[in-house]
């Protein structure tokens, strides 16, 4: 639970550290979805969110770059169980046949998400380059939602029809 | 133009198949037709492949058929996951999404050329039209109104009264998906005419349903007032049923927290002197047979459905198997006899079941009724059943003399004691596992156990002399012979239609009651046999080892069996006829040709 | 690329993922199960051939086969009766046992107090969705009353089981509770339950998105959830714990409600004392006929 955070003591090297979870998990979220859009015969929805997978990977790349510039091979003092689904979907967000508008409504669900984590933790904040860098964070969600939003305005419009009416029942084992 | 098509589909879960083919079926009985589905899954919750089989004829229907008129694949890997269940031949019309991007000469269906195959833009066309590729399934059945001439009206009506109440939109969308389907067909005619030939029954009633919903509802005609029982598939729509309508008649119905505790439930009810009722598949047919025992030794009525599938163990749940025959009447420790019926199909269901709760009273013995998956789940058109001309058998009450000085389980000519159950006055007794004398009273004598297992094995004999039990049609003296139960036996009815009209002197037995097994009435059958075949789902041969167990066999009497979820085909059925046939004529001449 | 920032130690959650595909249900809650057992077993450190995983049927009973670890995917009910004989059978390994509440509380529900009430070293987890998932929506014994499903189309008419008070009641050693809703806690919980040298049961909400209300997804669950730490509740008071475990259904409770501070011994630890005691002076195999030997 991301409450296991002491935001008041984070020293940048914790907070870069912080944000390079957070970007993981997102990943390791996006593709596992991509699995399971895979596994279920939804190769648009997989498509968009092994995008999304590649985006967060990117990002959370030039971020451990950052770290490693300024504090190198420093061990690190967060861990993996500080953060939740900062910027990862939550798991039911997944369903099965998934237009790609769901898909990038729940990724969009998600950037929204983390903006509140950032701006919510900014308050807290002690160091002023951690504000800085979480300042820094915030914006780029929004950036993020900007482009998610950007996707969709690309799709056609949208049928209003519910796939519930055409696919199949569950089958039963 | 053709009496009878056969169709196979298959895509994903998404692709909405399954529910095309059921309102195809539905359309095809509004219009008069005959028809017949089947479904079949894979092992994903949702979004696995799957696969539907609709067989729509002008005459009465007697299995899902054999190799495929038309196969539609809106994409080859669901497809050909079906493998044999949607044999594809020759003779058939091949229809598929052109998006999967094979080309019509390189569909990857090995040494078959089918009549025709044509790649229709399926998903494209749905999304032009109604906005969404998930229309797939209505375009697809706009293609088979406008080539096939089944559904023009019906299928939209049908669609139409189940959407109306979501939205006009939806309707309108479904239309025009559907529409663009009949406009392709007519714009692309097929090489041959495959329409089918207009009902001569249209308007008239029909009913469509499965074998499970079949089975329940004839449960509850035949007075049926408990069910107990577990979720188990491919059962589980039995206690659905139950629990939507046994209430207004008074009765009740418990989902149990496990098979022991549902039929130990039905057992209580049947005690209490309601006619009771289970209904499981193969593990929880093995968790029931200690009380199947329970009921047997303390003579109470009880019916118990056992909706085969793929076994040992979780096995193939969705898939069909003849496989626990052995388990059906064998099951449980102890001699004892357990009747076994068995229906052939959705409509002789009801039949099967009204005589299953017959037996069970009155026998007071437990009955068990062998459905199989097909059976279960298949969707069929029947003729309206006529419930008067139906006889229903209540249990024996004591009354009068019989309650001065009650005894439960007294000798009788027959074998059959009144029974009584509690709230009877004067009807009290113990009923028990342990073996009892006439009064109900425990005893460990031997004497009195040979007697009462005597009591309740005869009592059964007076079953075995039931000739409407079986079913034997063709040519009472024929040489050649087919023997086959359960949805198998639909498969060999139409076998037999094709070997007569090919000159072979061929009759088929059907046997309703696999269990205790009539002696007399397949010698009588066999008297004439030189060659025949015992066609099973069951990879033990188990019907024929349960045969020749009780009986001896001609010689010349072979078994034809294979594992479930590998269909027989009728045309394979006559080919093997044709080969024993031609054996026997080999034999003959064996016999006028001198030894070497 | 964050290399440096996965669990410390031999093993990394990946080296308990299998290949095998799940067949669950895009957005099922089971997948964060898996996900969470993964990084319990990684924080553990047990090579993956040193667990044995065992389940009954029902779709969160597919899930020994998405692990590395030796899986058994038994019959309906059975997974404990299982998991035992092959825990007395060997101590040494690492036994998880799994299922649906179908499996656990319904046709399993018998097994339960029998092996706590031998207190074999076994991690117990439920995944409770409060319905039968595999075979399309059933009422299940974590049902509320009231609940309409395919078998109760009129309402149930049934009160639920509480899995927590069942097994507080019947006196397990190790209790606790897990959601989706917090991943993390999960792995933490999980882990802290394989660790706790007894029988120890951990109930996973774990939302059906095809069957499920909508009060039981993720963010219905958000609304209820509160961790036990949070609250000051103390592990090691099992009457609070049974108070706390009254709302169930109501309230999501995260964490150990239950941890029983001195650890009795286990079944399989006596087993080995017998063992040791007995096979002192005894005779040697070859000349185990000599019992006949009439003095
Ligand atoms: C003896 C037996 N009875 C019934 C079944 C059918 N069955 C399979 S899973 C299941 C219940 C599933 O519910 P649950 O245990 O809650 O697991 P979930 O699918 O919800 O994860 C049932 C009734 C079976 N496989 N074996
Ligand atoms: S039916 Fe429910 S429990 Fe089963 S896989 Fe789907 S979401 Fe999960
Ligand atoms: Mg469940």
């Amino acid at each position: 639970m991301a409450a296991r955070i002491d935001f008041a003591s984070l020293s940048l090297m914790d907070a870069l550290d912080l944000a390079v979870l957070i970007e993981d998990e997102a990943k390791e979220r996006y593709e596992e979805f991509a699995a399971q859009m895979d596994q279920h015969r939804t190769p648009d929805a997989a498509k968009f969110f092994r995008l999304m997978a590649v985006n967060e990977a990117k990002h959370g790349q030039e971020l451990a770059d950052r770290r490693s510039q300024l504090f190198g091979g420093v061990t690190p003092t967060v861990t993996r169980a500080m953060v939740f689904e900062v910027e990862a979907p939550d798991y039911d967000q997944a369903r099965a046949f998934m237009s790609p508008r769901q898909a990038m409504k729940a990724a969009l669900a998600s950037e929204v998400k983390a903006h509140a984590f950032f701006v919510a933790a900014l308050p807290s904040l002690k160091d002023a380059k951690v504000r800085a860098l979480f300042e820094e964070l915030r914006d780029e969600e929004v950036q993020h939602q900007a482009l998610v939003k950007a996707e969709l305005a690309k799709l056609p419009p949208d049928s209003g029809l519910s796939d519930d009416d055409f696919v199949d029942e569950p089958t039963a084992q | 133009m053709r009496k009878d098509l056969v169709f196979g589909m298959a895509g994903s879960g998404g692709d909405g198949i399954v529910s095309a083919g059921d309102s195809l079926l539905q359309a095809a009985s509004a219009e008069g037709y005959h028809g017949v589905m089947t479904k079949s899954f894979g092992s994903q919750i949702r979004g696995g492949e799957s696969s539907c089989r609709v067989r729509i004829s002008t005459d009465p229907v007697l299995n899902p058929g054999g190799n495929l008129d038309v196969a539609v694949a809106l994409n080859w890997e669901d497809f050909l996951k079906f493998g044999a269940e949607l044999p594809v031949a020759g003779t058939t019309v091949v229809i598929y999404e052109a998006a999967t991007g094979v080309p019509e000469n390189q569909i990857p269906l090995v040494g078959v050329t089918p009549l025709q195959v044509i790649a229709v833009p399926i998903a494209a066309m749905a999304k032009e039209t109604a906005g969404t590729e998930r229309a797939k399934n209505t375009v697809v059945l706009g293609l088979i109104a406008g080539w096939f001439g089944i559904g023009g009206e019906a299928v939209m009506k049908g669609i139409s009264k189940k959407l109306a109440k979501k939205s006009q939109e939806l309707v309108e969308a479904n239309q025009k998906a559907f529409d663009a389907g009949v406009a392709f067909a007519k714009s692309h005619p097929l090489k041959a005419d495959m329409t089918v030939v207009p009902s001569s029954s249209k308007g008239a009633v029909k009913l469509l349903t499965d074998g499970n919903d079949m089975c329940a509802a004839a449960a509850l005609f035949a007075g049926c007032q408990f069910f107990g029982g577990y979720p188990i598939t491919p059962s589980t729509e039995i206690m659905q049923f139950f629990t939507n309508h046994v209430w207004k008649y008074g009765g009740a119905v418990l989902q149990a927290e496990d098979e022991i505790a549902g039929i130990g439930a039905a057992v209580g009810a049947s005690f209490a002197g309601k006619k009771s009722m289970t209904a499981t598949s193969g593990p929880g047919l093995s968790l029931k047979s200690e009380m199947m025992g329970l009921a047997s030794i303390a003579e109470l009525p009880l019916v118990i459905v056992d909706v085969q599938r793929g076994g040992p163990s979780t096995g193939l749940p969705t898939k069909t198997e003849q496989s626990d025959l052995f388990a059906a009447a064998f099951s449980a420790h102890g001699d004892v006899i357990r009747p076994v019926l068995a229906p052939t199909s959705v409509a002789d269901m009801f039949r099967t079941t009204v005589e299953a709760f017959n037996i069970a009273e009155y026998y007071q013995t437990p009955v068990i009724i062998l459905s199989d998956q097909e059976i279960a789940s298949r969707k069929e058109t029947l003729d309206p059943i006529d419930t008067s001309t139906f006889k229903i058998i209540n249990r024996l009450v004591p009354a009068g003399a019989d309650l001065q000085d009650y005894k439960r389980f007294k000798q009788t000519e027959n074998h059959i004691s009144p029974i009584s159950h509690p709230g009877m006055l004067g009807g009290t007794y113990l009923a028990s596992g342990i073996e009892h004398v006439e009064s109900g009273a425990p005893t460990n004598s031997g004497s009195v156990h040979q007697r009462m297992n005597d009591k309740r094995i005869k009592k059964l004999d007076p079953l075995k002399e039931r000739k409407d039990l079986f079913e034997i049609t063709g040519n009472p003296d024929a040489p050649l012979a087919l023997v086959a139960w359960g949805s198998v036996a639909g498969v060999c009815r139409e076998a037999l239609q094709m070997a007569q009209a090919e000159g072979l002197d061929v009759k088929l037995m059907v046997p309703y009651l696999l269990y205790p097994v009539a002696e007399q009435t397949y010698r009588d059958f066999f008297a004439s046999v030189q060659k025949g075949l015992v066609v099973e789902q069951s990879h033990l041969a188990q019907t024929f080892k349960v045969l020749r167990m009780h009986l001896d066999l001609p010689k010349g009497l072979q078994s034809l069996a294979r594992s479930g979820a590998n269909p027989f085909l009728p045309g394979e059925i006559v080919a093997a006829l044709h080969h024993l046939l031609s054996e026997l004529q080999r034999s003959h001449e064996g016999k006028l040709q001198p030894q070497e | 690329m964050s290399a440096t920032m996965t669990t410390p130690g031999e093993f990394q959650a990946k080296d308990y993922k299998s290949d095998l595909k799940p067949i669950w249900c895009p957005g099922c809650g089971d997948y964060s199960v898996v996900q969470g057992i993964y990084r319990a077993l990684a924080a553990v450190g047990r090579p993956p051939h040193e667990v044995a995983f065992i389940s009954g049927i029902g779709c969160s009973s597919r899930i020994p086969g998405y692990t590395t670890a030796y899986g058994f995917n038994t019959v309906h009910g059975r997974a404990l009766p299982i998991a035992q004989g092959i825990k007395l059978a060997n101590p040494d390994l690492l036994v998880l046992a799994a299922g649906g509440d179908g499996d656990g509380f319904s046709i399993g529900g018998g097994h339960i107090a029998h092996l706590i009430r031998r207190n074999i070293d076994i991690t117990y987890i439920v995944m409770d969705n409060q319905i039968y998932g595999l075979t399309k929506g059933q009422l299940s014994p974590t049902s509320q009353k009231g609940r309409t499903t395919c078998t109760s189309p009129y309402g149930s008419l049934e009160n639920p089981v509480n899995p927590l008070l069942y097994v507080l009641a019947y006196g397990a050693g190790f209790v606790a509770q897990a959601s989706p809703t917090d991943l993390a806690g999960m792995a933490a919980t999980l882990e802290e339950a394989i660790r706790y040298p007894g029988f120890a049961f951990v109930n996973v909400q774990s939302p059906c998105v095809t069957y499920g209300e909508e009060a039981q997804q993720i963010k219905g669950l958000k609304a209820i959830s509160e961790s036990l730490s949070a609250i000051g509740h103390d592990p090691a008071d099992r009457l609070a714990a049974m108070d706390l475990a009254q709302h169930y259904g109501e309230k999501l409770h995260l964490g150990v409600f239950y941890k029983n501070p001195e650890p009795p011994p286990t079944y399989d630890a006596l087993i080995r004392e017998r063992q040791a005691q007995l096979s002192q002076g005894a005779l040697p195999k070859e000349r185990i006929l000599d019992l006949f030997i009439k003095k």
